[in-house]
């Protein structure tokens, strides 16, 4: 007999309904049931389970998975824990068993990725958690119990410890933000220690707070460690809209069943933990998310993958600028090589019922040296390695890149995007991103861009000549000049006249490049009137005054603060106020 | 720490080699006793482009191990991928693996692992037991240089005097485990205190990526170069030149010494194939007729069939050459990275 959903949810682990967050509880709900018809997969077994679709056929389901031992990366290991510990009770006993064969004989993975420890790591944590006292005999990698709980114990702590206190590696990720989502979900679920499920629930809200002061109706705007080219053109498509969806109601739809928004990777469903959680997002954070009454500016330091080769540092700092209205976001980081091969300096992005709401540029750069600063492999055959796993790493057309040759100053709605490419570069050119469904394109005599999407209008000052490239329904430009650039400034504009008079008055605006040719420079009034001028390699100045960006704070914003090094974030949204105190690990309120 | 001089008394023994068929087996003759001795070769492959034919029953990465001088191979130890960079088997029979998931240790002849170190210790790419003391082991990491004194139970990080302590080989001096030299992105560093402390001797600034000793002279030593040669210490370590094969100064992934001709060694080099030098690195000529694929990144020469050679490509598998690197022919997992080869001998690894 089916078993209503309702009621179910009700009995389920971690899932207390109540009044106050009925529409979450629902939204929780919907996204379980558009899981349950997915393709098999652990996310979706765990849909299935939950809305009780023919709950025998997804204990199948898990028991072959369980079986299947090329599962063994960190993506599985912890899943097959998550989905064992909130549905344990269903299980018969051949299933418990199952489990603990999984963790007693199966190399699992711990993976190379910040992502793929804090999966690796968290599935440790519960799977010593859940069989104690147990010598090495019975794990697979030899160690007891206890040396394992100690082990993914000390490093989710390092982790955290780093992330409050520097920033993240992998921060900001369109695609890569629900994986660190789910498993502190998971883990704030079904730790046992109150400490660790305290310092979990911490980090869901720095994850998702970080996430929403950069949320524009479902779109993660800006700079980003690690993107995917479709998503980075389409950012509807990213796996954040999800997490936009369910703990924001943004953008008011599950927009990913319409075609033009599908995901690059419809399997990768990690939004189910989430969905199965009972944590819940403060109301602070959901206000951070979906206020944008007043644009602002929200600055942030992150930090850069572990350099392993080729720096002097560990982790250098990543400096983020984003400004933020209701219908646009500008934001970008200071350039050079932050990630490997999937960096995004910078875009505008913009609210749109459209596909490819997005312009930025990019160049396309790699190398031996690039991966080699990551990766331990050899320098020489790296590029192929990578080439193999995600494709577009050599390509001349890929969009996202992180390039030596790249750096920006960002003022609010301006910025000023510089390019100084070494002669003999792989691929010496930039490429800009435009959409072909602008609702206005224009190009002046000399060369300069202006584009309308709905209430967002953006002047496109090309620093060197370029030519435009049809792409499908999306246009390129590209410009083979080694010193090269961009000045973008970004307005709102709510009708047709005032269209017109941005690009009037964009026109009047001078940009002053002198000496371009020697060193990319640029003396920039935007208007507002404010002056930036900033030479590659050299100083930012805005009205005359040094732009300082290694003084960036970890978190410095009307709705988010906080000091390198201090372990103590707040939140913010009118009077009331969250902190986050990962130094004392605990939540206070104010 | 003891010495190797007063441990295994190899100079004592007397090694016949008998050849039956492929199957290198020695025999040793020591007070009169004669034992039957098998070499077994042990090959890492980081990653594999086929498709697994139906894994894990047929596992293309990780542990492989021949006990007939490369022409079968048995896989052991983790089915499952975790970047297996490198194993050899220390004088003690201990077997060692680099992983992505940190240093593994079989005491078991590869039955049953465990991973011997934490969180804090990753990306390992080699790992070696000192010959002559083989609780004594060290692991060259991407995070730099660690050190077991008690058999993997504890490691600790040992990198002072590096400035950049990116790893990739360790070489243990077989006369003195207080002598070690390591392979680093910034040059060649030598320790003569266990590790405690390093000071950089050859090679500066350059990425080094193996080092060697040589059999017959253990005051020898030789280091191959990410793109500049190889080098050559006749002071155990002090001072190096370069001994290039010719003027080509290419990466330098692999060397391997004969095991019974003086100043006979192979390089395996990126893009470049296979060298030989037969008088000390003066002279060298170019031994990759057969090989498919020029990017060489393990070789051997079996200590008791030393015509027999076994070559580790990037991408396209193993070779095997049975008349000195003569001609090769492609002997195993065609479409894979195979990053690390070693033997083992009578409990001793080359």
């Amino acid at each position: 007999m089916r078993v209503s959903l309702f009621c179910l949810l009700v009995a389920l682990p971690g899932i207390a309904l109540s009044a106050d967050d009925s529409a979450f509880v629902a939204r929780q709900r919907r996204l379980l049931e558009v899981l349950s018809k997915e393709p098999v997969s652990l996310p979706a077994i765990a849909g299935r389970l939950a809305v009780d679709s023919n709950r025998a056929a997804a204990i199948a389901a898990f028991d072959s998975m369980g079986r299947d031992r090329s599962l063994s990366n960190p993506f599985h290991g912890y899943a097959l824990m998550a989905v064992y510990l909130h549905f344990r009770s269903l299980f018969p006993d051949s299933i418990h068993r199952l489990v603990r064969e999984v963790f007693r004989s199966r190399g699992l993975y711990r993976g190379d990725t910040e992502n793929h420890w804090v999966m690796y790591y968290t599935g440790m944590y519960l799977a010593a958690q859940t069989w104690p006292n147990e010598p090495g005999t019975e794990w697979f990698n030899g160690k007891s119990s206890e040396e394992n709980f100690r082990e993914a114990e000390g490093w989710l702590g390092h982790w955290i410890t780093l992330t409050s206190t520097i920033g993240q590696g992998e921060f900001d990720s369109p695609t890569y933000m629900p994986v660190f989502l789910a498993p502190m979900c998971v883990l704030y679920d079904f730790a046992i220690d109150t400490a660790m499920k305290t310092r979990a629930r911490m980090m869901c809200d720095l994850v998702l707070a970080d996430f929403a002061v950069e949320d524009l109706e479902g779109n993660y705007g800006g700079g980003h460690s690690r993107d995917y080219p479709a998503d980075i053109i389409n950012p509807l498509i990213a796996q954040t809209t999800r997490v936009a969806w369910l703990y924001f109601d943004q953008p008011g739809r599950m927009i990913w069943d319409d075609p033009q928004f599908r995901p690059r990777v419809r399997a990768s469903w990690e939004i189910v933990f989430p969905a199965l959680s009972s944590y819940r997002a403060p109301e602070i954070v959901v206000r951070m998310a979906t206020d944008r009454s007043v644009p602002y500016v929200q600055r942030k330091r992150k930090r850069v993958r572990n350099v392993i080769r080729f720096g002097d540092e560990l982790n250098p700092p990543v400096y983020k600028y984003t400004y933020m209205t209701a219908d646009y976001v500008l934001g970008s980081l200071q350039g050079g090589i932050l990630q490997p091969f999937q960096q995004h300096t910078w875009d505008v992005t913009f609210v749109s019922d459209k596909p490819y709401n997005t312009i930025f540029t990019v160049h396309p750069s790699y190398s031996k040296r690039e991966l080699g600063m990551f990766f331990p492999e050899e320098l020489n055959v790296l590029a192929q390695d990578v080439d193999r796993a995600k494709i577009v790493y050599t390509s001349p057309d890929k969009w996202n890149s992180s390039s030596p040759y790249e750096q920006t100053f960002q003022y609010r709605n301006a910025i000023i995007v510089l390019y100084n490419i070494a002669p003999g570069a792989q691929h010496p050119q930039i490429d800009g991103f435009f959409p072909g469904n602008l609702d206005d394109r224009t190009v002046d005599s000399t060369g300069r861009i202006f584009c309308r999407s709905g209430n967002t209008a953006v002047s496109f000052f090309p620093l060197r000549p370029y030519t435009w490239i049809r792409e499908g329904d999306n246009w390129r430009i590209r410009s083979p000049y080694l010193k090269n650039g961009a000045v973008v400034e970004v307005a709102a504009v709510h009708a047709a006249a005032e269209y017109t008079e941005f690009i009037r008055q964009m026109r009047t605006h001078r940009i002053d490049t002198t000496g371009f040719s020697r060193v990319p420079t640029v003396t920039y009034t935007t208007l507002a009137g404010d002056i930036m001028k900033f030479e590659y390699d050299g100083a930012r100045t805005l009205n005359g005054g040094d732009v300082d960006i290694t003084k960036t704070p970890l978190y410095d914003g009307p709705m988010m603060t906080g000091d390198p090094g201090t372990g103590v974030i707040e939140l913010h949204y009118g009077v009331r106020a969250r902190v986050l105190d990962f130094r004392q690990g605990r939540i206070i309120e104010r | 720490m003891k010495s190797l001089l007063r441990v295994p008394s190899f100079s004592a023994l007397l090694f016949v080699i008998i050849a039956a068929g492929d199957v290198a087996v020695a025999q040793r003759s020591s007070g009169g006793i004669r034992v039957a001795q098998r070499v077994t070769v042990y090959m890492t492959i980081v990653a594999s482009y086929r498709a697994p034919q139906g894994p894990p029953a047929d596992p293309a990465y990780g542990l492989f191990v021949s006990a007939d001088a490369g022409l079968t191979w048995q896989h052991r130890g983790w089915r499952e991928y975790i970047r297996t960079f490198y194993s050899e088997a220390g004088n003690d029979g201990t077997i060692w693996s680099a992983c992505g998931n940190g240093v593994l240790r079989s005491t078991d002849n590869g039955i049953h692992w465990k991973v011997t170190t934490g969180w804090e210790v990753t990306e390992v790419l080699k790992v070696k037991a000192a010959p002559s003391l083989p609780s004594l082991v060290f692991a060259s990491t991407a995070y730099g240089v660690f050190r077991s004194t008690d058999r993997g139970e504890t490691w600790e990080k040992k990198t002072a005097g590096m400035r950049r302590p990116f790893s990739g080989d360790v070489c243990i001096d077989r006369t003195d485990p207080r002598r070690v030299l390591a392979a680093t992105e910034e040059g060649v560093y030598l320790s003569e205190n266990g590790g405690e402390t390093w000071r950089q001797t050859g090679a500066a600034g350059k990425g080094v990526r193996v080092v060697v000793q040589d059999p017959f002279n253990a005051s020898q030593f030789w280091f191959g170069t990410e793109e500049d040669g190889v080098y050559r210490s006749t002071d155990s370590g002090k001072k190096w030149a370069q001994r290039s094969p010719g003027s080509l100064h290419s990466a330098v992934y692999t060397i391997a010494i004969h095991p019974r001709r003086k100043d006979c060694l192979y390089l395996g080099t990126y893009g470049d194939g296979i060298f030989v030098t037969t008088d000390g690195g003066r002279h060298w000529e170019a031994r990759s007729n057969g090989l498919s694929n020029m990017h060489i990144h393990a070789l051997v020469v079996l200590p008791s069939a030393p015509d027999v050679l076994l070559a580790g490509t990037l991408n396209h598998g193993l070779f095997r050459s049975t008349d000195s690197g003569g001609t090769w022919q492609s002997c195993f997992q065609d479409s894979s990275q195979v990053w690390g080869l070693s033997v083992r001998t009578e409990g001793s690894s080359h």
